[in-house]
Order: C-alpha cells, then structure tokens, then sequence
C-alpha cells in the first residue's frame, strides 16, 4: 500500500511540474513587477565588469532605462554568444529580453522576435598599426573571431573573396579570449563588430587600428520572445520614447560620445513611429 | 507473496520492459516537449555550412588529441612513475612536486595557463614561430598528456609498490639479478595491477580533450556548440555528440575489458571463447616478447663469473661517473629551473594580485546586486559552497545507485548500470550543458540559476562516481556476514543498514574525500555556463586587466592547489589508519 501511495505523489509531482506557467510575457511581467534582462558580462563596452566588480555597460543601461519606463525591477541574467537565443526561446522563456549586443538577422528571427533596432554597428577588422597596408594584405593573414558568432562566418566568406580559398579564422570563446589572441601575436587580426573592437583596443591606446571598411551590416536588436505582440509593443513603444526625449543620446554619449574611451560617432536613427 | 514473484527473473524482465514502454509513452505521447526536432541540420548544407561535416571535422581532431596526448601521458606516467621510487633525493622530490602540483589543480586552469601565461614568458621571435605552429592543439594536447600523466604515475608507482616484498627476496635470493627480477617477477605482477585503473585514465582523457574547445580548438565539444549556436538545434547537437562520446567511451572499455581477459589467470584447458580471441590478437606481441627474451638470454651474464676483465673494470668505472655526472646536471638543471620561477615570482605584480584577491576569494559579496545568487557569492567561496553541496547531494545517488548496482534484481540493477556507464561515458561539460540547456529547461520546465544548473549537474555526475566506490566497497564486505545476517532473520534494508554500510563506508572515506577534491576541482567547468567560481572569476578579472594574466592564473592555480592539497593529504592520512601496513620497494 505505501508503495502505491508514494507512486501516487511522485506521479502527482511530476504532473504539477509539467503544468506549464507560460503565459504572455506582457501579463507577468506587468504583475510580478520584474523584467529579466540577459545581458553579456563580457563584452565591452555593452555589458562587463568594471574594476569597482560592478557590471556596467550600454545594454545594461538600456535595459535599466526600458525596467524604469515599464515600473519594474530589473533582473540580471548572464547570457554568451550561445546561450543568448536559446534563452528567449525556451518556454516558458529564461529572461523576456535579451541585449546583447546581437545583430538582428532573418535567420534569427526565424526563432525569436526582435525590436526595433536600438543600435547601429558594422563588422570590421582589427590590427595592430600599420600590419595592413591594404585590405588584400588581410587574405592571408591568421584571422581570430569568436565562436557562436556570425563574424566567424562573414569573415571567412570575407576572405575568400578577398582571394584565399582556404582562410584561416579560428573562433576563440569568448571577447576576452579573441583579444588575447591578438595582443600574444597568434593571430594578426580580429574580426567582428567594430564596437566591440575599439573597446578591446582602448585597452592599449594607440597599439591598434581598425582596418578597412564594414565587411557587414550589424543592426542591433533587443532579443524578445517569439510570438508575444503585446511584449513587442510594450518594448518598441519604450525604445522610441527613451530616443524622443533624448535620454538615448544621453546613455549613447556616456559610452561612444566624443569624451569616451570609445568613440563612435551616432550616424543612424531608430525607427520612429508617427 | 508480491515478494517472492518479484524474484523471479522472467517477472523481472517483464517489469523492466513495462517500465521502459511507460518511459517511452510518456515522451512520445504524453509529454509536450514544445520543440520540433529537425535532425536534417546535419544531412544539408544551411546558410553557414553543413554541419555534419563540421562534427565530423570536430571528431576527428578529438581523436588526434586523444591520441597523441595518451601516447604523452603514458610517457610522462612511466618515467614520473618510476622516479618517484628512486633512491636519489632530488628526482624523487621533483617528481613528486610533478604528481602533486597537476593532480591538485584543474585541467582548466592548467589549459588556461599553457595557453594565455606561458607563451609571454618566451622572447617574442620565439613566440611567433610557437604561433605558427597550431599553438593552440599543441596546447591542449600536450596540457591533456601532462596533466593525465600526472594520474598515470601515481598508479604505475602504487602498482609497482603493491609488490610483496617477500617475493622480492625470494627471487633475489633463488639467484635472479636486479634486471631478471624487474622482467619476470616486478612487472608482469604490476602490470596485471596497472591495467585497469591505467584504462579508465585513457578513457578520461579521452573525456577531458573536450575542454580543448575553450582555449579554440576546433575538436567535437566545438563543433557542437558551434551548431546550436548557428543553427539554435540544441537537442540535436548535443545528442550526436552525447552519442559519439558514448562510442568512444565504449570502445575504449570494450578494448580494455579484451586487455583485461589476457591478462587473467586461466588454465590453459578452460579458455573462455573471449581469451581465444584476445589471444589472438596478442598474439603478436607475444611472439615479440618470446623473441626479446631469446635475445636476453643470449646476452645474459654468466652467473659465475669472479674475475672481471680491465676492459669490463674500466667500462663500469665509466658508467658510474656518467651516472654520477647525470645526477649533478639534474641538480644544477633543477636549481636553474628553481631560480628561473624564484626570479619570476619575485617580479610578479604584486600589488595586481593582492588588489584582486578578494575579488577571486569571493567575487561581490555582499556588494552585489539583490537580484543575483547569494548576493554575487562567487570566486573561491562559491566554488567551494558548489562542491560542497554537490558532493552531499551525490553521496546520497552514490548510495542508491551503489546499493542498486550490487542487488541480486534486475529490476534495480539494470536501471542503475545504464546510469552509471552512460554518466560515466560522457565529459563532464556536456553533462552541465544537458542539464543548463536542455533537461532542466524543456524537460522539467524549471528556470534555475546558472549556478544550481550547474551544482545539479555535478551532482549526477559525481553520483555514478561514487555509486562505483560504494559497490567496491559493498563488495568488500566478506560474504559470510550477509550470510549470517541472512540467517539471523534480517531483511535486505536491515542488513545493508546495520551491517554492511557501516563497515564499507568506513573503508570509502579516503575516496570519498578524493570525490571532493575531484568535485571541486570541476567546478571550474561551471565557468563554461557563466557561474562566477573561482575560474570565470578570474577570467572576468583577467578581462579587466588583460596585461597581467601570468599572476592571476597563477594565483588561481594556488588557490586550487592548496585546497585539493592539504584535502589529499587528509586523504592520505585516513588511508594510513585504516591501512596500516605499507611498503616502499625503491630501485
């Protein structure tokens, strides 16, 4: 008999577990009161540690900012280059947005949904000064990117165009390891968004340059579930209101302005709607 | 009534085929996975490649790194093995530094150290020309080979130990010299003691090549996540390369369990079908051995032989000094080396490691955000809260699957087999990727903490570990006790309960504390899913600073090694009270 009673509650449990709690993210997040932002720790200078241990940086910015105009509570969730989808896409989903300095792409959003584009980036190269002359002498160099990115793709197809058909790109894991590579010498140039290049080389001012043009379009867009228009809205609505009455440029300038460690001129607008 | 059925074997098979059909209905039918496989990802060229081709790419560097670094741990092994028996005071201290220093510190950080610290202690010119020649492999590689070198040699010396001494004595004694004795008696006994567990470090260092994938190379844990991060096909990736580890794994074993069989004692009329065939496949190797030894007794010294000729005088003095002259350039290269690392501490940052060794001993606590776990407890004092628990809670899966490995029902046994060889089957970071990514998620539909993902995961795992020290242990246990326990009317529970667990979990202790060590040590593969122990927070550290990264990983080591330490050391003194009696054989 107490075999089957204790049969009964495991089986129980094991139904209560599986009732799923998902519902539109909108709803609970406006009545827990608490939006879950994923954010990278280790990109500069979009989301990592300062040396007072506190984690800084534009996306997390944003995300505060979008927490304050929704009244809510923001919760820190870390997230890399391959946990950064799977985590909205889950159901119910681990974090309802993801900032991750994360290009909207088709592909992408084939999984998820996204905002609006809320920053304006392109793919480039990194070197140290005066190693490219010309951006054909890049064909043959040893080219570091990092794994679970696009850069790793468009570099490489990047190459081959440029005329090596077998280019080498190692895909390290991680910013931190990417850099390291190029500040040791194993590789002679790193490839991805340029943002993320100048703030790796503000690290050793004057040591390195980017090189050549924008190899990629790399429109930013805040990861959010698939499927959840109210949720879309509530954040596309914040982003244009964030732009409308300048506290963007405000935390754009903060992290890219001219005083910054990495400047980075605003060339684009967000969409506004009328 | 319900009991004695339960006994027999046709109605414990029935129960185990129900069992699985119940598992299978309730995935297949019951259960909403919310998620639509698609296993074509593999077979089509997509917009970033095909994807099968890039796992097979992964796997076949994963051999070359199995390969090659098994051919250097097995080198490394015997000769650290070995010196750490001889007589001579300098090898036997630097070969125990060896064992010391890389068994107590994770594959991790010593990948971590080869690859970002130590190419800036050469000169640049020699740098690059390291760069050019897939550093990267070669690091992991050689890293993989050191650091299970280090294991090797602990089993090679504790198997060449584990001879009686008596036995020494006897053949010295029937007139057997030194080189005689160590080829007929010394190593064919210590090699059938060697064998298995010199086995399953092959088989972990197959398992550990999968952390080659953070420092870049392009081995299976890369490819994996490779695919689910460009395809977002998490169950797929992850059951391929899940799988083909599990192939390897028993393929390994299967090669072993071979090797094991040849080795056993058999006469020679009552060979089992399986010995014919590992005798065939020694085969030869045996005929190799035959011939050597031919050859070694046509070159043997004459027993009586009283007068030795000036040549052969004059040829021994010389070879004595040449020993003698070997032993002095070992000291003087020995004090060189100690001199290089005195100089190179010396000039260590020490300001960079004394402002961050807080921040490595326990992250933000208590500056960091509410939201975050313990308040941002991370760095040293978060690995060890995650051991800590981890081990606990694997204990009590070790005893349950340990109990139910050795029962006499299939129903029990079976179940907890297939646990433990797959567990054991599979790297440790795919487990913690299984549960972050995939179980924990879409199977239980839990949203938890990357640092409970992570302590759930080690828990599994080091259950099937312990499940294996609980069943040696249980197995121990002279059989006439269960026996006599059986007669003085206990039941199973009772006996394992009053009996035999007290008794065998005293004899586990010491490897019971290795479990913790092991535990602790890999926590720092919960760096791969974003917890802040001790490894990422020193890489978020390293992050800031960038230009120091030879202190803080050697600081990092140091902390790793003091703890898994002094905790062996502890170890080895339970061991001692336990097992009183040991003998150093020296050579």
């Amino acid at each position: 008999m107490r075999v089957l009673k204790i049969t009964a509650m495991a089986a129980l449990l094991v139904l209560a577990a599986s009732v799923a709690f998902a519902g539109p993210t909108y709803d609970r997040v406006m009545s827990t009161k608490v939006v879950k932002a994923g954010l990278s720790n280790q990109g500069i200078p979009f989301g990592f540690i300062n040396d007072k241990n506190e984690w800084v940086g534009f996306d997390v910015d944003m995300a505060a900012e979008i927490a304050k105009r929704l009244g809510c509570k923001l919760e820190k969730v870390v997230v890399n280059n391959n946990t950064r989808i799977s985590f909205v896409q889950t159901n119910p989903p681990k974090v309802d947005m993801v900032l991750s300095n994360m290009t909207h792409k088709r592909v992408r959003d084939e999984k998820i949904d996204f905002s609006i584009t809320y920053f304006f980036d392109g793919q480039k190269f990194l070197a140290r000064k005066g190693t490219v002359k010309d951006v054909a002498d890049l064909a043959n160099m040893k080219i570091g990117s990092m794994q679970g990115t696009t850069s790793i793709v468009n570099a490489k197809a990047y190459l081959q165009e440029l005329g090596n058909p077998n280019p080498q790109v190692t895909g390290y894991d991680g910013e931190v390891a990417m850099f390291e590579a190029l500040n040791s010498g194993r590789v002679q140039a790193i490839s991805t968004d340029s943002t993320l290049l100048l703030g790796y080389a503000a690290k050793v001012p004057g040591k390195y340059e980017l090189v050549g043009d924008f190899i990629s379009d790399e429109p930013y867009g805040i990861g959010l579930p698939q499927d959840d228009s109210a949720w879309r809205d509530a954040i596309n609505f914040t982003l244009q209101d964030i732009w409308k009455d300048g506290t963007y440029k405000k935390i754009y300038d903060k992290w890219f302005g001219p005083d910054s460690d990495y400047p980075f001129p605003l060339t684009s607008k967000i969409e506004m709607w009328p | 009534m319900l009991k004695r059925y339960f006994e027999k074997p046709p109605v414990q098979n029935a129960t185990l085929v129900a069992l699985t059909a119940l598992v299978v209905y309730y995935f297949a039918f019951v259960f909403e996975f919310k998620y639509d496989f698609d296993w074509a990802v593999f077979s089509h060229e997509g917009q970033y490649g095909h994807m099968g081709l890039l796992m097979l790419k992964g796997l076949n560097t994963t051999l070359t790194i199995t390969l090659y670094s098994s051919i250097i741990a097995l080198g490394m092994g015997t000769i650290f093995g070995l010196a750490r028996l001889s007589k001579f005071k300098p090898v036997y201290w630097f070969s125990t530094c060896y064992v010391e220093l890389f068994r107590n510190t994770p594959l991790l950080i010593q990948l971590f150290f080869w690859n970002f610290a130590l190419p800036y202690a050469f000169p640049e010119d020699i740098r690059f020309k390291l760069f050019d020649m897939h550093f990267e492999f070669w690091c992991a590689t050689v890293g993989c080979g050191i650091f299970t070198g280090a294991f090797m040699a602990e089993i090679i010396r504790a198997g060449i130990q584990s001879i009686p001494k008596g036995l020494l004595e006897a053949s010295y004694s029937s007139g057997l010299t030194f080189p005689q004795t160590l080829r007929k008696v010394i190593l064919p006994l210590a090699f059938r003691e060697i064998i298995p567990p010199l086995g399953s470090e092959f088989l972990n260092n197959m398992k550990n090549t999968s952390l080659a994938m953070t420092i870049g190379v392009t081995e299976l844990c890369w490819s994996m996540t490779e695919v689910y991060s460009l395809t977002y096909r998490t169950f797929e990736s992850f059951s391929v390369a899940t799988l083909v580890y599990l192939g390897m794994s028993l393929a390994i074993a299967g090669i072993l369990y071979i090797v094991n069989e040849r080795l056993k004692i058999m006469s020679p009329d009552r060979l089992t079908p399986l010995r014919r065939v590992a005798d065939i496949l020694f085969w030869p190797f045996d005929f190799l051995g035959r011939k050597l030894e031919y050859v070694f007794w046509y070159f043997r010294k004459s027993p009586d032989q009283r007068t030795i000729s000036p040549l052969r005088q004059s040829l021994r003095t010389v070879g004595k000094q040449t020993v003698r002259a070997l032993k002095a350039l070992f000291v003087a290269a020995l004090a060189y080396v100690l001199y290089e690392v005195g100089t190179a501490v010396f000039h260590f940052n020490w300001e960079i490691i004394l402002a961050n060794l807080k921040t490595l001993l326990i992250w933000r606590f208590p500056n960091g955000d509410e939201t975050e776990f313990f308040l941002g407890l991370g760095g040293l004092a978060g690995s060890l809260l995650m051991a800590a628990i981890s081990i606990a809670g694997s204990f009590l899966i070790g005893l349950v699957l340990g109990m139910g490995r050795t029962a006499k029902n299939r129903v029990f046994r079976i179940p907890s087999l297939l646990y433990i060889e797959i567990i054991r089957g599979i790297p440790l970071i795919l487990v913690i990727l299984w549960f972050y990514q995939a179980i924990l998620p879409v199977v239980f539909k839990v949203d938890l903490d990357a640092f409970w993902a992570a302590t759930i995961a080690l828990t599994f795992f080091f259950g099937a570990y312990i499940a294996e020290t609980v069943r040696g242990g249980i197995e121990n246990i002279p059989p006439g006790q269960v026996e006599a326990a059986k007669a003085s009317g206990l039941t199973y529970f009772q006996t394992m309960r009053k009996i035999i667990l007290p008794q065998a979990l005293k004899q586990m202790l010491p490897a019971l504390v290795g479990m913790f060590i092991a535990d602790f040590k890999d926590t720092s593969l919960a760096y791969i899913i974003g917890v802040m122990e001790l490894t990422r927070a020193a890489y978020a550290v390293n992050n800031r600073i960038m230009v120091h990264p030879f202190e803080i990983y050697t600081t990092v080591a140091v902390l790793y090694f003091v703890f898994s330490y002094f905790m062996s050391l502890y170890a080895k003194r339970l061991e001692r009270r336990l097992s009183p009696e040991t003998v150093r054989i020296e050579m």
